[in-house]
């Protein structure tokens, strides 16, 4: 400070020992306070008296002196006034206390220090509700996945017991039939026969209400063919679309080839189910052109094509149109697609055929899909007439029939079918010998219960298929799964039916399947 | 008259400031103002016998351990607080490790744990397996609340008469 003129450096210094408010006190051995200076209350403290206990006066000394060894205490603060650093120096046994201000440097730090404690403690809660969450999240999967598998148990093993309840239900129902059509009883009998029919028919109902309801709740559907006009379906499709068709000015086209048989033997009501939803759709979100639906038949198939001239449907939406709930962007205002389509989708597949989609934007769009539907018999006629003047027996009499059935009651009721119906008929009693028996007299077809001992029907296919028997595989069933009905189609089945059959439903899908070109 | 010096000790947000402020000044509040350094406190217990101790409390910044401007904080005390926010398991971690911390540096010395922010049921993080083992050696916990009062004058009446005896 050589070139600074002694009063200028003075005041510097005075300056600056004020910015440190420099504030000590001298402390002897004793704990006495011996000497002080500077300011006190600029830290909260009182007006301290000499000759008198210093940690009395000054808290904070309480335990902190003698120092032993020069320590300094950061940022102490007394009360709510200015914080200060401490130096505690031993001198000549006692200590000399230096307090220098830090307030300015403590609020930095302390604005520092907030930020990151608040920080911290704040991932910490959102760490905590992200882990909640996906707890809850893995709590309710394995919820979801307990419900399904109850459900499934459920379904399971109502259709097994409806297996039960239906096998013996069957025969009664089938021997009261055939005992009726015997016309041998005597009046009494017939009406005490009638009445063991009705109550047998009433029984079996129940049994297919309590399939149907679990069936829905775990989201099955089953098929149900009976013998159909479809000239009748296109005329109540007709007379249902033709006049939004006229109201919205579009053109409107229902076509069915020649060919196709006057009787098809197909699940009516979902097929309608199917075409109504897909035509309602086209209808719906076509302005302008046309909207047709054609049928045409082909080798036991029906096949359809729904098609329109609308808005169309984008690459990315038809790989999601299927998806049950999903909806096209473009379709949004219109009010209940989705739901619709994953349905007939399932309902196409469940009658053996895929319904696919051809679309381009701003073109229109082409629904198909074809259905195993062979030509059916005029129920009238089947009804009213016997059996051996519609179908030729003698003629039935060239084919042999492998029947493997376990279950004695239905075994006989379907051999007497078969008598019946004029074939030539083998028994089995399970699996085994039915592959035995098929690979020795090689049967034109085998009904093939799927519940058997020894060997199922399901493995007793798959083995014949295995030694290249070729001839048809009926699956008989009573359960209304279609996973069953896809293991044994898998298996080598050539059709899956459902118990109980009657009669004519045997006769006619025996009759199909033997003679593939007739219709 | 007899004086102790007794530190508060425990993680950041752990509510130490908010219990030394419920002790002395009956008050609280919801904001969080961390501390820096060292807050110093005084109040007087009254014994029953008439005497007086006067407790002088050491409110020192919270830290999962002890740091060097700590650990000179720690001289001379006669005991400590131990303070836990039982809304985050992770401050009684600290907790145990700050105890072990405190320990080498001053030795044994009377504590006493609070579990602090009890009135927070619904968040609560720390169960009874969580201190069982603690409880086992010997440990004293209280649970309190700076926030309604609970057990905080308690706190304070506990350690002081271990501390006197
Ligand atoms: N609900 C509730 N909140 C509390 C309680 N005690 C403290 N808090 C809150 O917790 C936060 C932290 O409290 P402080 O007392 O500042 O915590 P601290 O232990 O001194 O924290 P540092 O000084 O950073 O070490 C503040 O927002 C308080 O309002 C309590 O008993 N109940
Ligand atoms: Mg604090």
């Amino acid at each position: 400070m050589q070139h600074i003129p002694l009063s200028i450096a003075k005041y510097i210094r005075s300056l600056w020992m004020s910015e440190l408010i420099l504030t000590f006190f001298h402390v002897n051995k004793q704990g006495i306070l011996v000497e002080w200076g500077g300011h006190p209350r600029h830290y909260g403290l009182p007006t301290p008296i000499t000759g008198q206990s210093a940690s009395e006066q000054i808290s904070f000394l309480e335990g902190a002196i003698p120092a032993e060894h020069t320590q300094i205490l950061e940022f102490v603060g007394v009360g709510n006034e200015k914080v200060a650093h401490v130096h505690l120096i031993p001198f000549e046994n006692g200590t000399w206390i230096l307090l220098f201000d830090a307030s300015a440097e403590h609020d930095r730090q302390q604005q520092i220090q907030q930020q990151y404690n608040e920080l911290s403690v704040q991932s910490y809660r959102q760490t905590q509700l992200l882990q909640g969450l996906e707890t809850a999240r893995q709590q309710l999967e394995i919820e979801k996945i307990k419900l399904e598998q109850s459900a499934q148990t459920k379904s399971r093993f109502i259709a097994s017991l409806s297996h039960e309840l239906r096998a013996p239900l069957t025969s009664i129902v089938g021997y009261t039939h055939l005992l009726d059509e015997a016309e041998k009883a005597e009046e009494q009998e017939s009406s005490y026969l009638n009445s063991v029919k009705q109550n047998a028919g009433y029984l079996l109902n129940l049994i297919d209400n309590v399939l149907e309801q679990t069936r829905s709740e775990t989201q099955q559907v089953t098929i149900h063919p009976i013998n159909c006009k479809i000239k009748n379906t296109l005329e109540d499709l007709k007379s249902l679309f033709f006049p939004m068709a006229k109201e919205k000015q579009l053109d409107f086209k229902l076509e069915s080839a020649a060919e196709i048989p006057e009787q098809l033997l197909l699940d009516e009501l979902r097929l309608r189910q199917v075409l109504i939803n897909l035509m309602s759709n086209a209808l719906k979100f076509t302005e302008h052109g046309f909207v047709s639906l054609s049928l045409s038949w082909q080798a036991n198939r029906l096949s359809f094509q729904v098609e329109d001239t609308g808005p169309g449907i984008s690459k990315e939406g038809q790989a999601k149109i299927f998806d049950a709930f999903h909806r096209e962007k473009s379709t949004q205002h219109v009010q209940g697609v989705g739901l619709g389509l994953a349905i007939s989708r399932q309902l196409i597949e469940l009658m053996d055929g895929e319904l696919r989609l051809e679309s381009e934007l701003g073109k229109g769009s082409l629904f198909s899909a074809d259905i195993y539907a062979p030509a059916g018999q005029n129920t009238s006629q089947i009804l009213s007439s016997s059996p051996t003047t519609l179908l030729d027996s003698a003629d039935n009499s060239r084919y042999t029939i492998l029947l493997a059935e376990d279950n004695l009651g239905i075994r006989t009721l379907l051999k007497l079918y078969l008598d019946e119906g004029g074939y030539q008929v083998l028994l089995a009693e399970n699996g085994e010998q039915a592959v035995q028996i098929a690979l020795q007299h090689q049967p034109h077809a085998i009904l093939m219960d799927l519940q058997m001992p020894i060997l199922d029907g399901f493995a007793a296919t798959y083995e014949l298929r295995q030694q290249g028997f070729t001839a048809p595989i009926i699956a008989l069933s009573a359960s209304a799964l279609s996973q069953d009905r896809q293991e044994a189609l898998q298996a080598g089945c050539s059709l899956y039916l459902m118990k109980p059959l009657d009669a004519e439903y045997l006769w006619l899908n025996l009759h199909n399947i033997l003679n593939p070109s007739a219709d | 008259m007899i004086q102790k010096k007794i530190c508060m000790i425990g993680d950041f947000s752990v509510g130490k400031t908010c219990t030394v402020a419920r002790f002395v000044r009956q008050t609280f509040s919801d904001k969080y103002l961390t501390t820096v350094g060292v807050k110093i406190d005084t109040k007087i217990l009254q014994w029953p016998n008439d005497a007086e101790v006067k407790l002088i409390l050491w409110d020192i910044a919270g830290n999962d351990k002890l740091t060097t401007a700590s650990t000179s904080y720690l001289r001379g005390a006669a005991g400590y607080l131990l303070v836990v926010d039982g809304t985050r398991l992770p401050t009684w971690e600290s907790a145990k490790r700050l105890h072990t911390e405190v320990t080498r540096q001053i030795g044994d010395k009377p504590f006493l744990v609070l579990l602090n922010k009890a009135d927070l049921k619904e968040q609560w993080e720390i169960k009874q397996a969580d201190v069982d083992p603690q409880l086992k050696q010997g440990w004293k916990m209280l649970k309190t609340s700076a926030k309604t009062g609970e057990n905080v004058e308690k706190a304070f009446e506990v350690l002081g008469r271990m501390l006197i005896g």
